[in-house]
């Protein structure tokens, strides 16, 4: 008996080990906390996670553009309505794109990701010796760039927004929002900072960064760097009207882009070619971009949506009949209306000669001109960056600022300040690269440079020159703003600014979550 | 007797399986039990021909010499179940249906069976007891579904993680074939639906929302031979088509009451299809449906062969089934075997074997949608399908240069050894259930503006499971009987695919991804055809396992008093390691009035009352709960879901768009109660069924929407409770006896089903997910909608308040807007403004069936019903917002076909306008909800009983039975739609429900 006892004990004790075993599975589909944070590949992952949901969070419902290109911008829409709401300022209209546009969660994600890489990094620095103290440094500028940039990003788009600087796992406590003005001298500070631990270069022995960055040798085109930190920081600070800043930011970025850096301005041609300036080179050489989220053709990242091409490409370039977005051929004369221009230009005869397919010598941003819809075929990176119009897959990078934003940024501090010579130069620096066409679009030595008579008044010739070469970059919008800010004579754009109607709405969604939330009083 | 006890659990444990399961013996033995207890009401549907009802039992059960679990019977237990579960498989076989739940639909209280489709072989839902979660999306879809048990084998079906991918859900990556569509009705001896915790309770967490127990027809010890086979004809309703003129007019009204110049702004432009009257594909004749409907053939054959002795026999069974649509060519092909072997080497120990295998081939349909969905892409959808036949049959000749195989595979099999000394017996199993799905598929270049397309699935699930059950029957005197049971699962599921697809081959000829053969060249596995960035490669894996501990004690006091008692332990892989056991106790009761009070009195032969009250674990179907906050290598984005890094390198982020995870999840469990009463009184003359029951689902898991300033779109909570009560009755009525020349039978069943929603997480009182709203106290079927009073005809209608114009989330509301009711009085229409009304699944539902004899012919008639339930008419929305959708190039402005056929009221709804951005015609207003009740005549079959007549001439003979059908004759409906039948879980009408077909058939049944 006593036997039987003590063996049915031990069975009962190999059934329940047993037990315990079978009931602990792996899961496959996600990692939970205990096999994460140890390793160095654990934290390459988790930065990359950070870059990768700032690119998800511009490109969802191509959000980049449709807030900063077809709101009451350069574009008409054909047919969709939801954009057509969009360029008329319609921004609480019934479409379900508007209403995803209208949440910010997607840039609360990236300042979520970035918070836990703040708080968890150490851990794989103490288990990983792999993990190195100065790629810990470099990891964090980064992350801590990214969540500036994102709260700049939405800030932009909302105004006041809710300051989280914590992941609070867990006990996710809602938050009011914060004002604009603190929040931008913070973005601005930690930006500094993260610029300060910045290399040039990565994986290229710059003083900051030795050795291979995470083992690979090409990292073009792919992060943040100390250049790019500043050029975001001269658009912080020219946002919040900090012109001395914007100087101070912008001399750094152009007095070290040749010596500390590799960079140069981009010709017209490489800015308009499929597998040009924008085209992600797996080789490296995107190296101009210099703050860009590329969607790189080799590593399966180019998408169907997510891109400027899915709204402003159609027939001609691509297989699809009607643009999402175009600009109007009236639009488009009184725009480029100055001589000499590479980007678009017209004979007496009234011929285009910068056709961007077509065109012989210099392609410009246009084509399908005398079509019922001209298409804004400016940047067409498809697929491989090749001229096959039948699949409609881009890879085009999401840019947001190269060097030529850096130009005349300083030019427009300049002009703010009223150092109109120093202005004028930067602008002519920019303009060297645009204006060297003939009346025939065919590339000349020489270039026509700034003058009041042809490009109108400093300010109004920056901005229209900003308006012309940043096209379909996700920047008219902003720069519009500015503008109207600096000449102060359009009462009606003034009013929409002071009432709050330059803000998105904030989408009911959010405001039912979290009753700390007003809605933006011009939405009301 | 202790040592007894000992080795039982010494038995248990060793064996380290589990199961209550042995459910199929379960099931057959109180089966038998009922037959012999002197065929209760519920088999006197055969009334009539009652030869036919003996034939059958001599063919199946009664000269069975070895039934492994004949042992098994547990009077006490039997005693606890109500009549009402069982349905009869024998008359289902007159209906051409090839899924389980066609065969269920109407067929026992308390089941409601959603046919979205007349496409055969498409997965369908079914609910007992109504629904249990809210149906956000499959996952839920899937979460709610009862278990199926054939023959003590648990089967296994698709998991919805292939969806995670997928930018489009409407099917599912793979075959997406219903994998209960491998059922052979003429091969099941009988299926029993288990609602309440007495019946399911012994199946466990996967049981919690019901089972339908399936048994097949067992080996017999002399040589049976049957035959069954019926053939005949699907084929579809008329329509009227409509063409390019039709649609023009339609839209010329909003034009013309809201534009002066024909355009809406100077941006506009008429879509092009319709632009030109001349252009006869689309202005010429519409007659598409001459190639998009059609008649087809379908038919199925199926034999088996049974023989051996008493200590050895067997049952093998073979059957080939083809079914079809009615439109796009749509078939279902399938073939069943099956093999059964009894042993019993010893008078004590038996031991039994099955295998079946089955294929199902699936020639779905060929809708844009569905095609472009798979593809994930959209190409220029400004040109819909023209209807002019011609063009049409240009379009479908394309797809001949390409395939779509469409493959699936199920195999189930069992072993099973059982000991029997007397009062104590020990029953060990081994059950398998595999399904593996193959879909191989080409699209040529004329598709899809010159781009091909190449995808190959392979997937399977697999279920395997032990089971160990030991009983001990201890009768302690005449009255007092007891029935010890202890059992054990161990239950292992896996599911996994492989997929890729591949753009832009470089040719049609090749239609698969070959890849470079040369080991010693530089290409070596490349693709031939496709380039390397344009092959998309996915493969993915979940796995879970349970475990199980139970014990039960039943007890019976004189036959008249029955109590059991059960205790379980249920253990998931799929809960976090702090909350891994679930602990949780049933108990049942019955009371047999008829021995107690009318023993000597005839004319009642039963009476009883069944009760029972308890608590079972729910389980979690999803591996990702059980880890706490985790990490996902997702970083995609809507559109592109599938962005496999961040330039070339994975990232680790956290599941921001899945919700967060927290830790301190805990089970789900359902309550449950009920209390049932059965009669069969006036000589057997009426039959009455009445069981009320009440399922409380209580803290499940509901991703609250919340932390958006953290990231996440919602937070993972326990803490959702839905409570189902209701009423299932059958009452069944011999109107006129058997023994009268003519005889008529006649049996409603009916569900009254009330769904509430009792509790959210956090004490939230209510929370909008989507379109919907989940509100506390409302049911969670119900549709969240604006009540629309008509129209503004003018600027100045539209009411003014404290010097502000009623408003839209802001939009100022002007002429052509709809008057959407105010109804908190803020002058302003908001969500706030929507209420919730109606409910998607019915709140009635059954069905009615009459059986006529004359001499040896008989005739059934079979209806089918749900009351009380409400669809949003989708299709009508869409068709009126056209000037929305036809700018908008997604998948929701996708033009099939059938565009061009005339379905619907257009009169009922006034003509807004489609330009305002206040969206008039969106679909979440009571505008497009409409009754969606029906009555469908679903079943009339004649049949003569040719035995006796030809007995003398073959005298083996056992039963020789004609009949002939026509199924769905017709619908009673107010829906102005084409079928309120035809819409899915959600409530919403897309209008992509391909027609049931009407059938013609006649068929035999032959047993020798």
């Amino acid at each position: 008996m006593k036997k039987i006892i003590l063996l049915s004990l031990i069975f009962f004790t190999l059934v329940a080990d047993s037990c315990k075993k079978a009931l602990n599975v792996t899961p496959t589909r996600v990692v939970n906390e205990t096999n994460t944070w140890n390793t160095i590949e654990d934290a390459r992952a988790a930065i990359m996670g950070v870059y990768g949901l700032t690119r998800s969070a511009l490109a969802e419902n191509n959000g980049h553009w449709i807030y900063g290109d077809v709101r009451m911008g350069n574009f008409a829409s054909p047919n969709r309505q939801d954009l057509k709401a969009v360029i008329s300022n319609n921004l609480n209209a019934e479409y379900p794109v508007l209403n995803e546009l209208s949440n910010w969660r997607r840039f609360y994600a990236i300042i979520n990701a970035a918070n836990i890489f703040m708080e968890r990094i150490h851990e794989i620095k103490e288990k990983d010796a792999r993990y190195t103290a100065n790629n810990m440094t470099v990891d964090l500028a980064q992350v801590k760039f990214l969540r500036a940039f994102a709260y700049f990003y939405m800030i932009r788009i909302w105004g006041d927004v809710p300051f989280i600087t914590s992941s609070r796992e867990g006990t996710f406590e809602n938050q009011p929002r914060s004002d604009q003005g603190a929040l931008l001298n913070y973005v601005q500070t930690q930006m500094e900072e993260a610029a300060t631990d910045m290399p040039y270069e990565y994986s290229r022995n710059d003083l900051q960064q030795p050795g291979l960055y995470y083992s690979r040798g090409n990292w073009s085109g792919i992060l943040i760097k100390k250049l790019g930190a500043y050029a975001i920081l001269a658009q912080v600070a020219a946002w919040e009207g900090k012109y001395t800043d914007v100087i101070r930011y912008t001399q750094k970025v152009l007095s070290e882009y040749t010596t500390r850096d590799d960079l140069s301005l981009t010709g017209t041609n490489t800015l308009t070619a499929s597998n040009g300036f924008f085209y992600n080179n797996t080789s490296g050489g995107n190296d101009n971009q210099l703050f860009a989220f590329g969607f790189g053709w080799n590593d399966q990242e180019a998408a169907f949506t997510g891109n400027i091409e899915s709204l402003a490409l159609a027939a001609p370039v691509v297989n699809k009949n009607i643009p999402d977005i175009y600009v109007p051929k009236d639009s488009i004369l009184s725009i480029f209306k100055e001589p000499g221009d590479g980007r678009f230009n017209v004979d007496t005869s009234g011929v285009t000669h910068s056709d961007a397919l077509n065109a012989p010598n210099v392609k410009g941003y246009f084509t399908n001109f005398l079509g019922k819809y001209p298409i804004f075929a400016k940047i067409k990176c498809i697929m491989g960056g090749g001229i096959d119009n039948s699949f409609r897959l881009f890879s085009s990078a999401i840019v947001l600022t190269r060097l030529e934003d850096v130009y005349l940024l300083r030019a427009e501090a300049y002009a703010v300040l009223g150092e109109n010579d120093l202005a004028i130069a930067d602008l002519n620096t920019v303009r060297q690269e645009r204006y060297n066409v003939d009346d025939h679009g065919l590339s000349q030595n020489d270039y026509v440079a700034y003058s009041a008579g042809s490009s109108g008044p400093l300010v109004d010739a920056i901005f229209r020159e900003r308006q012309k070469e940043f096209m379909g970059e996700g920047d008219h919008w902003y720069d519009k703003i500015r503008m109207e800010k600096i000449k102060q004579s359009n009462p009606q754009f003034l009013q929409l600014i002071s009432s709050g109607g330059i803000y998105w709405p904030i989408s009911r969604d959010i405001l039912a979550q979290n009753p700390l939330l007003t809605q933006n009083s011009y939405w009301k | 007797m202790r040592i007894i006890a000992i080795i039982t659990f010494l038995g248990v444990l060793c064996t380290t399986t589990y199961s209550y399961g042995n459910t199929a013996m379960y099931a057959r033995a109180s089966n038998r039990i009922i037959i012999k207890g002197g065929a209760p009401l519920k088999y006197a549907r055969k009334i009539g021909r009652d030869t036919v009802a003996k034939a059958k039992k001599d063919t199946t059960t009664s000269d069975s010499a070895i039934v492994v679990t004949a042992s098994f019977k547990n009077a006490i237990a039997t005693r606890l179940q109500s009549f009402t579960n069982n349905v009869d498989p024998d008359k289902l076989t007159s209906y051409p249906a090839v899924s389980l739940q066609q065969y269920l639909k109407g067929q026992a209280a308390g089941v409601y069976v959603n046919e979205s489709t007349g496409e055969p072989g498409t997965v369908q839902n079914m609910f007992i007891h109504g629904t249990s979660q809210p149906l956000l999306s499959a996952r839920e879809a899937y979460s709610t579904q009862p278990l199926v048990i054939l023959d003590g084998v648990e089967l296994v079906a698709d998991h919805p993680f292939g969806f995670d991918i997928q930018q489009y859900k409407q099917n599912e990556i793979g075959p997406a074939t219903n994998t209960l569509a491998f059922v052979n009705m003429a091969n099941i001896e009988s299926m029993q639906v288990l609602k309440g915790l007495e019946g399911t309770g012994i199946y466990g967490p996967k049981a919690a929302n019901g089972v339908i127990l399936l048994t097949s027809k067992g080996a017999s010890k002399k040589r049976r031979i049957t035959f069954d086979s019926y053939a005949g004809v699907a084929t579809p309703q008329s329509v009227t088509t409509i063409n390019g003129q039709f649609e023009s007019n339609f839209r010329k009204q909003f034009y013309n009451k809201y534009t002066a110049t024909g355009s809406f702004s100077n941006l506009d432009s008429y879509p092009l299809f319709l632009s030109d009257s001349l252009n006869n594909a689309f202005y010429g004749p519409s007659n598409w449906n001459d190639l998009y409907y059609g008649s087809q053939a379908i038919f199925g054959v199926n034999a088996s062969i049974s023989g051996g002795d008493e200590r050895a026999n067997f049952n093998f069974q073979l059957g080939d089934t083809k079914s079809g649509g009615v439109a796009d060519k749509t078939a279902l092909t399938r073939y069943n075997a099956r093999f059964l072997l009894n042993m019993k080497p010893l008078n004590w120990f038996t031991f039994s074997a099955m295998v079946t295998a089955n294929q199902l081939l699936r020639d779905g349909n060929k809708n844009v949608r569905d095609r472009l969905e798979q593809i994930n892409y959209l190409p220029d959808l400004s040109t819909p399908l023209a209807p002019n036949k011609d063009v049409y049959s240009d379009y479908l000749s394309q797809f001949t240069k390409g395939f779509d195989k469409n493959k699936t595979n199920l195999f189930a099999g069992y072993v099973k050894a059982a000991i029997d000394l007397g009062n104590f017996k020990f029953v060990t199993s081994y059950n398998v259930d595999y399904n593996e799905g193959y879909r191989d598929i080409f699209y040529p270049r004329t598709l899809l503006q010159t781009t091909n397309y190449a995808s190959d699935y392979f997937g399977y699930n697999i279920r395997t499971a032990v089971n160990n059950l030991a009983t001990y029957d201890y009768k302690l005197n005449d009255d007092n009987k007891f029935n010890f049971s202890l059992g054990n699962t161990f239950e292992y599921d896996t599911y996994r695919y492989t997929y890729d697809y591949a753009y832009k081959g470089s040719t049609d000829f090749i239609k698969i991804n070959l890849l470079n053969s040369d080991p010693n060249n530089v290409n070596y596995l490349t693709s031939q055809v496709f380039q390397s960035q344009l092959i998309y490669k996915f493969l993915d894996k979940t796995k879970n396992t349970q475990v199980a501990f139970y014990g039960k004690a039943d007890y019976s006091f004189k036959d008249k008093y029955s109590l059991s008692a059960m205790l379980r332990a249920d253990a998931s892989s799929n809960q976090q390691p702090t909350n891994r056991w679930f602990y949780s106790p049933i108990f049942s009761a019955g009371w047999d009035l008829k021995k107690e009070f009318f023993a000597e009195k005839n004319d009642v032969s039963a009476l009883k009352l069944q009760a029972s009250a308890g608590r079972m674990g729910r389980y979690e179907n999803f591996d990702n709960y059980a880890q706490g906050p985790q990490y996902t290598a997702f970083i995609g984005y809507a559109g592109n879901l599938i962005t496999p890094g961040y330039s070339g390198l994975s990232t680790m982020t956290r599941p921001y768009t899945a919700g967060y995870v927290p830790y301190g999840l805990k089970w789900a469990y359902t309550d449950q109660a009920s209390l049932g009463l059965d009669a069969e009184v006036l000589n057997k003359r009426l039959y009455l069924s009445l069981n009320g029951y009440y399922k409380h689902d209580k803290n499940m898991l509901l991703g609250i929407p919340s932390a958006a300033e953290y990231g996440y779109t919602s937070v993972i909570q326990n803490g959702m409770a839905v409570r189902n009560t209701g009423l299932d009755a059958v009452i069944s009525g011999v109107i006129l006896p058997s023994e009268n020349k003519f005889s008529w039978r006649s049996s409603l069943n009916v569900n009254l089903n009330h769904n509430v929603l009792t509790a959210l997480p956090g004490g939230l009182q209510q929370v909008a997910i989507g379109d919907k709203l989940l509100k506390v106290g409302s049911a969670v079927d119900s549709y969240w909608l604006l009540t629309n009073q008509g129209i503004y005809n003018t600027d100045a209608e539209v009411p003014v308040a404290g010097g502000k114009t009623m408003a839209y989330n802001g939009i100022t509301l002007k002429t052509g807007d709809p008057k959407w009711k105010d109804i908190n009085g803020d002058n302003e229409i908001t969500n706030a403004d929507k209420t919730l009304q109606g409910h998607a699944l019915p709140t009635v539902s059954g069905g009615w069936s009459n059986d006529f004899a004359y001499k040896k012919w008989s005739l059934n008639l079979d209806f089918y019903y749900n009351l009380g339930r409400k669809v949003l008419n989708q299709e009508m929305a869409n068709r009126f917002d056209f000037y929305n959708l036809d700018g908008a190039n997604n998948i929701s402005s996708v033009k099939e076909i059938f565009y061009w056929e005339k379905r619907g009221d257009y009169s009922k709804y006034p003509i807004y306008n489609p330009a305002s951005s206040v969206d008039p015609y969106q679909v979440n207003q009571d505008l497009f909800l409409e009754n969606a009740s029906f009555i469908k005549l679903r079943t009339v079959s004649l049949g003569y009983d040719l035995t006796e007549s030809l007995k003398k001439k073959i005298p083996s003979l056992h039963r020789f039975y004609i009949y002939a059908s026509v199924n769905n004759v017709f619908t009673l409906t107010k829906y102005t739609g084409p079928d309120p039948e035809l819409v899915d879980y959600t409530g919403y009408d897309n209008g992509y429900g391909m027609q049931i077909p009407r059938t013609y058939l006649v068929g035999v049944k032959l047993d020798f």
